[in-house]
Protein backbone atom coordinates (compact mmCIF):
# COMPACT_ATOMS: atom_id res chain seq x y z
CA UNK A 1 0.00 0.00 0.00
CA UNK A 2 1.15 3.42 -0.77
CA UNK A 3 1.48 4.79 2.71
CA UNK A 4 4.20 1.63 3.21
CA UNK A 5 6.10 2.38 0.44
CA UNK A 6 9.60 4.60 1.29
CA UNK A 7 9.14 8.22 -0.22
CA UNK A 8 11.48 7.85 -3.48
CA UNK A 9 9.41 4.42 -4.15
CA UNK A 10 6.18 6.23 -3.69
CA UNK A 11 7.38 9.55 -5.86
CA UNK A 12 8.15 6.55 -8.41
CA UNK A 13 4.59 5.34 -8.70
CA UNK A 14 3.48 9.10 -8.66
CA UNK A 15 5.44 10.12 -11.72
CA UNK A 16 3.81 8.90 -14.66
CA UNK A 17 0.13 10.54 -12.70
CA UNK A 18 2.21 13.45 -11.67
CA UNK A 19 3.49 14.65 -15.09
CA UNK A 20 0.11 13.47 -16.93
CA UNK A 21 -1.84 15.63 -14.38
CA UNK A 22 -3.56 13.58 -12.96
CA UNK A 23 -2.69 13.33 -9.32
CA UNK A 24 -5.23 15.34 -7.58
CA UNK A 25 -4.23 18.75 -5.22
CA UNK A 26 -3.35 17.33 -2.30
CA UNK A 27 -1.46 14.51 -3.79
CA UNK A 28 0.88 16.82 -6.26
CA UNK A 29 1.39 19.05 -3.25
CA UNK A 30 3.01 16.11 -1.24
CA UNK A 31 4.83 14.89 -4.75
CA UNK A 32 6.22 18.42 -5.01
CA UNK A 33 7.13 18.97 -1.51
CA UNK A 34 9.63 15.24 -1.80
CA UNK A 35 10.70 16.62 -5.01
CA UNK A 36 12.09 19.82 -3.67
CA UNK A 37 13.78 17.89 -1.67
CA UNK A 38 15.07 14.82 -3.57
CA UNK A 39 17.76 15.28 -6.07
CA UNK A 40 17.53 11.70 -6.67
CA UNK A 41 13.63 11.45 -7.75
CA UNK A 42 14.24 15.09 -9.29
CA UNK A 43 16.55 13.82 -11.85
CA UNK A 44 14.51 10.70 -13.16
CA UNK A 45 11.04 12.85 -13.42
CA UNK A 46 13.06 15.67 -15.78
CA UNK A 47 14.49 12.58 -17.65
CA UNK A 48 11.39 11.09 -18.13
CA UNK A 49 10.24 14.26 -19.68
CA UNK A 50 13.20 14.53 -22.01
CA UNK A 51 12.45 11.10 -22.77
CA UNK A 52 8.99 11.71 -23.94
CA UNK A 53 9.56 14.31 -26.22
CA UNK A 54 12.90 12.00 -27.48
CA UNK A 55 10.24 9.21 -28.05
CA UNK A 56 7.86 11.72 -30.15
CA UNK A 57 10.23 13.05 -32.13
CA UNK A 58 12.05 10.29 -33.22
CA UNK A 59 9.02 7.88 -33.88
CA UNK A 60 7.41 10.71 -36.20
CA UNK A 61 7.79 9.60 -39.23
CA UNK A 62 7.50 12.04 -42.55
CA UNK A 63 4.76 10.48 -44.79
CA UNK A 64 6.07 9.72 -48.52
CA UNK A 65 4.94 12.18 -50.65
CA UNK A 66 3.85 9.34 -53.30
CA UNK A 67 1.21 8.79 -50.83
CA UNK A 68 0.13 11.90 -50.02
CA UNK A 69 -0.36 12.48 -53.53
CA UNK A 70 -2.40 8.36 -54.04
CA UNK A 71 -4.78 9.59 -51.12
CA UNK A 72 -5.52 13.05 -53.18
CA UNK A 73 -6.31 10.94 -55.74
CA UNK A 74 -9.39 9.50 -53.72
CA UNK A 75 -11.03 12.24 -53.91
CA UNK A 76 -14.74 12.59 -55.65
CA UNK A 77 -14.18 13.99 -58.81
CA UNK A 78 -16.16 17.38 -59.03
CA UNK B 1 -38.99 21.61 -40.47
CA UNK B 2 -38.60 24.63 -42.99
CA UNK B 3 -41.46 24.95 -45.48
CA UNK B 4 -39.48 25.85 -48.20
CA UNK B 5 -37.67 22.87 -49.13
CA UNK B 6 -34.16 23.60 -51.33
CA UNK B 7 -34.42 22.62 -54.80
CA UNK B 8 -32.76 19.60 -55.77
CA UNK B 9 -29.45 21.34 -57.66
CA UNK B 10 -29.50 23.29 -55.18
CA UNK B 11 -29.23 20.42 -52.53
CA UNK B 12 -26.46 18.96 -54.59
CA UNK B 13 -24.75 21.50 -54.67
CA UNK B 14 -24.41 22.14 -51.02
CA UNK B 15 -23.46 18.21 -50.29
CA UNK B 16 -21.04 18.80 -52.70
CA UNK B 17 -19.46 21.54 -51.02
CA UNK B 18 -19.61 20.04 -47.98
CA UNK B 19 -18.12 16.62 -49.39
CA UNK B 20 -15.55 18.86 -50.88
CA UNK B 21 -14.50 20.47 -47.58
CA UNK B 22 -14.24 17.31 -45.62
CA UNK B 23 -12.02 15.84 -48.31
CA UNK B 24 -9.57 18.80 -47.87
CA UNK B 25 -9.82 18.75 -44.36
CA UNK B 26 -8.97 15.06 -43.70
CA UNK B 27 -6.27 15.42 -46.45
CA UNK B 28 -4.68 18.28 -44.11
CA UNK B 29 -4.59 15.58 -41.51
CA UNK B 30 -2.51 12.33 -43.32
CA UNK B 31 0.49 13.53 -42.19
CA UNK B 32 -0.75 12.89 -38.22
CA UNK B 33 -2.62 10.06 -39.24
CA UNK B 34 0.13 8.22 -41.17
CA UNK B 35 3.02 9.45 -38.18
CA UNK B 36 0.31 7.09 -35.99
CA UNK B 37 0.16 4.24 -38.36
CA UNK B 38 3.41 4.13 -38.64
CA UNK B 39 3.72 3.11 -35.52
CA UNK B 40 0.62 0.75 -35.18
CA UNK B 41 1.72 -1.94 -37.57
CA UNK B 42 5.18 -3.19 -38.39
CA UNK B 43 6.25 -1.54 -42.01
CA UNK B 44 6.09 1.04 -44.14
CA UNK B 45 3.97 -1.08 -46.63
CA UNK B 46 1.81 -1.99 -44.02
CA UNK B 47 1.19 1.30 -43.12
CA UNK B 48 0.66 3.04 -46.07
CA UNK B 49 -1.81 0.48 -47.50
CA UNK B 50 -3.78 1.15 -43.99
CA UNK B 51 -3.85 4.94 -44.35
CA UNK B 52 -5.15 4.11 -47.99
CA UNK B 53 -7.81 1.81 -47.16
CA UNK B 54 -8.77 4.53 -44.32
CA UNK B 55 -8.86 7.28 -46.68
CA UNK B 56 -10.76 5.32 -49.11
CA UNK B 57 -13.39 4.21 -46.38
CA UNK B 58 -13.62 7.88 -45.53
CA UNK B 59 -14.46 9.18 -48.56
CA UNK B 60 -16.76 6.67 -49.38
CA UNK B 61 -18.35 7.73 -45.92
CA UNK B 62 -18.06 10.68 -44.95
CA UNK B 63 -21.59 11.39 -44.27
CA UNK B 64 -21.35 9.89 -41.06
CA UNK B 65 -19.09 11.57 -39.79
CA UNK B 66 -20.65 14.80 -37.18
CA UNK B 67 -19.06 18.31 -38.37
CA UNK B 68 -17.91 19.97 -35.39
CA UNK B 69 -16.25 16.54 -33.85
CA UNK B 70 -12.52 15.66 -33.83
CA UNK B 71 -11.75 14.76 -37.28
CA UNK B 72 -8.86 12.83 -37.04
CA UNK B 73 -10.11 10.94 -34.39
CA UNK B 74 -12.61 9.95 -36.55
CA UNK B 75 -9.98 8.78 -39.07
CA UNK B 76 -8.28 6.94 -36.28
CA UNK B 77 -10.90 4.71 -35.48
CA UNK B 78 -11.61 3.95 -39.21
CA UNK B 79 -7.83 3.12 -39.34
CA UNK B 80 -7.65 0.98 -36.13
CA UNK B 81 -10.42 -1.13 -37.07
CA UNK B 82 -9.06 -1.52 -40.19
CA UNK B 83 -6.47 -2.70 -38.42
CA UNK B 84 -7.62 -5.04 -36.29
CA UNK B 85 -10.12 -6.56 -39.42
CA UNK B 86 -6.89 -7.76 -41.31
CA UNK B 87 -6.38 -10.34 -39.16
CA UNK B 88 -3.58 -8.69 -36.98
CA UNK B 89 -4.72 -9.79 -33.46
CA UNK B 90 -4.63 -13.42 -34.79
CA UNK B 91 -1.19 -12.82 -35.89
CA UNK B 92 -0.13 -12.04 -32.82
CA UNK B 93 2.25 -14.17 -31.13
CA UNK B 94 1.46 -16.58 -27.84
CA UNK B 95 0.80 -14.20 -24.95
CA UNK B 96 4.39 -13.74 -23.70
CA UNK B 97 4.19 -11.72 -20.27
CA UNK B 98 6.40 -8.90 -21.16
CA UNK B 99 9.19 -7.31 -18.71
CA UNK B 100 7.77 -4.35 -17.08
CA UNK B 101 10.17 -2.80 -14.38
CA UNK B 102 9.44 0.42 -12.14
CA UNK B 103 9.56 3.63 -13.68
CA UNK B 104 13.09 4.91 -12.39
CA UNK B 105 14.77 1.56 -14.66
CA UNK B 106 15.41 3.08 -17.61
CA UNK B 107 17.26 6.07 -16.08
CA UNK B 108 19.13 3.69 -13.19
CA UNK B 109 20.29 1.41 -15.93
CA UNK B 110 21.85 3.89 -18.28
CA UNK B 111 22.98 5.83 -15.39
CA UNK B 112 24.59 2.30 -14.52
CA UNK B 113 25.65 1.93 -17.62
CA UNK B 114 28.41 4.74 -18.11
CA UNK B 115 31.67 5.82 -16.91
CA UNK B 116 31.09 9.32 -17.05
CA UNK B 117 28.25 10.64 -14.53
CA UNK B 118 25.50 12.73 -16.84
CA UNK B 119 25.80 15.96 -15.95
CA UNK B 120 22.13 16.30 -17.46
CA UNK B 121 19.37 14.51 -18.16
CA UNK B 122 19.57 15.18 -22.10
CA UNK B 123 22.64 13.62 -22.13
CA UNK B 124 21.70 10.65 -20.60
CA UNK B 125 18.71 10.54 -23.07
CA UNK B 126 21.12 10.67 -25.79
CA UNK B 127 22.60 7.24 -24.45
CA UNK B 128 19.57 6.29 -26.87
CA UNK B 129 19.42 5.95 -30.52
CA UNK B 130 16.31 6.37 -32.95
CA UNK B 131 17.09 2.62 -33.63
CA UNK B 132 16.60 1.59 -30.14
CA UNK B 133 13.24 3.59 -29.73
CA UNK B 134 11.50 2.60 -32.44
CA UNK B 135 12.93 -1.03 -31.86
CA UNK B 136 11.69 -1.29 -28.24
CA UNK B 137 8.29 0.27 -29.58
CA UNK B 138 7.48 -2.39 -31.75
CA UNK B 139 8.20 -5.39 -29.18
CA UNK B 140 5.55 -3.70 -27.03
CA UNK B 141 2.71 -6.00 -27.07
CA UNK B 142 -0.61 -4.51 -29.34
CA UNK B 143 -2.92 -3.74 -26.65
CA UNK B 144 -0.23 -2.18 -25.24
CA UNK B 145 1.61 -0.16 -27.77
CA UNK B 146 -1.86 1.24 -29.29
CA UNK B 147 -2.44 3.48 -26.60
CA UNK B 148 1.12 4.32 -26.03
CA UNK B 149 1.79 4.96 -30.26
CA UNK B 150 -2.06 6.98 -29.94
CA UNK B 151 -1.62 9.31 -26.41
CA UNK B 152 2.40 9.86 -26.77
CA UNK B 153 2.80 9.63 -30.46
CA UNK B 154 -0.51 11.06 -31.81
CA UNK B 155 -0.98 13.12 -29.14
CA UNK B 156 -4.59 12.24 -28.02
CA UNK B 157 -6.40 12.65 -24.87
CA UNK B 158 -7.51 9.34 -23.10
CA UNK B 159 -11.18 10.42 -24.17
CA UNK B 160 -10.45 10.28 -27.56
CA UNK B 161 -8.03 7.02 -27.25
CA UNK B 162 -11.12 5.49 -25.51
CA UNK B 163 -13.11 6.16 -28.56
CA UNK B 164 -11.01 5.28 -31.39
CA UNK B 165 -10.29 1.90 -29.45
CA UNK B 166 -13.48 1.35 -28.08
CA UNK B 167 -12.28 0.62 -24.96
CA UNK B 168 -13.32 1.85 -21.24
CA UNK B 169 -10.65 5.43 -20.70
CA UNK B 170 -9.84 3.59 -16.92
CA UNK B 171 -8.06 0.92 -19.73
CA UNK B 172 -6.73 3.37 -21.57
CA UNK B 173 -4.84 4.91 -18.56
CA UNK B 174 -3.82 1.37 -16.87
CA UNK B 175 -2.74 0.30 -20.53
CA UNK B 176 -0.46 3.56 -20.98
CA UNK B 177 1.04 3.51 -18.00
CA UNK B 178 2.10 -0.35 -18.27
CA UNK B 179 2.67 0.32 -22.28
CA UNK B 180 5.11 3.02 -20.98
CA UNK B 181 7.12 0.90 -18.41
CA UNK B 182 7.22 -2.08 -20.92
CA UNK B 183 8.36 0.44 -23.36
CA UNK B 184 10.99 2.04 -21.00
CA UNK B 185 12.27 -2.12 -20.07
CA UNK B 186 12.54 -3.04 -23.70
CA UNK B 187 14.45 0.52 -23.96
CA UNK B 188 16.95 -0.22 -21.37
CA UNK B 189 17.56 -4.08 -23.21
CA UNK B 190 18.06 -2.22 -26.28
CA UNK B 191 20.61 0.26 -24.86
CA UNK B 192 22.42 -1.47 -22.64
CA UNK B 193 21.69 -4.97 -22.20
CA UNK B 194 19.51 -6.93 -19.97
CA UNK B 195 20.06 -7.04 -16.18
Amino acid sequence: MMFELDPCEKCEEWMQPYLDRELNDAERAEAELHLDGCGYCRKRYRFEETLRVFVRDVCSEQMPLELKQKLASLRTPL
Amino acid sequence: MSEVTPTEPRRLAAEARDRVRFEEEALELADQVYRVARRLVGSREEAEDLVQDTYARAFRSWQSYTPGTNLRAWLLRILTNLNIDRGRRKQRAPEMQPLEEGDYYLYNKLEESSREPASDQDAVVERLSQDDVVSALSSVPHDFRDVVVLVDIGDFTYQDAAQILDIPIGTVMSRLHRGRRILKSALAEEAVGGS
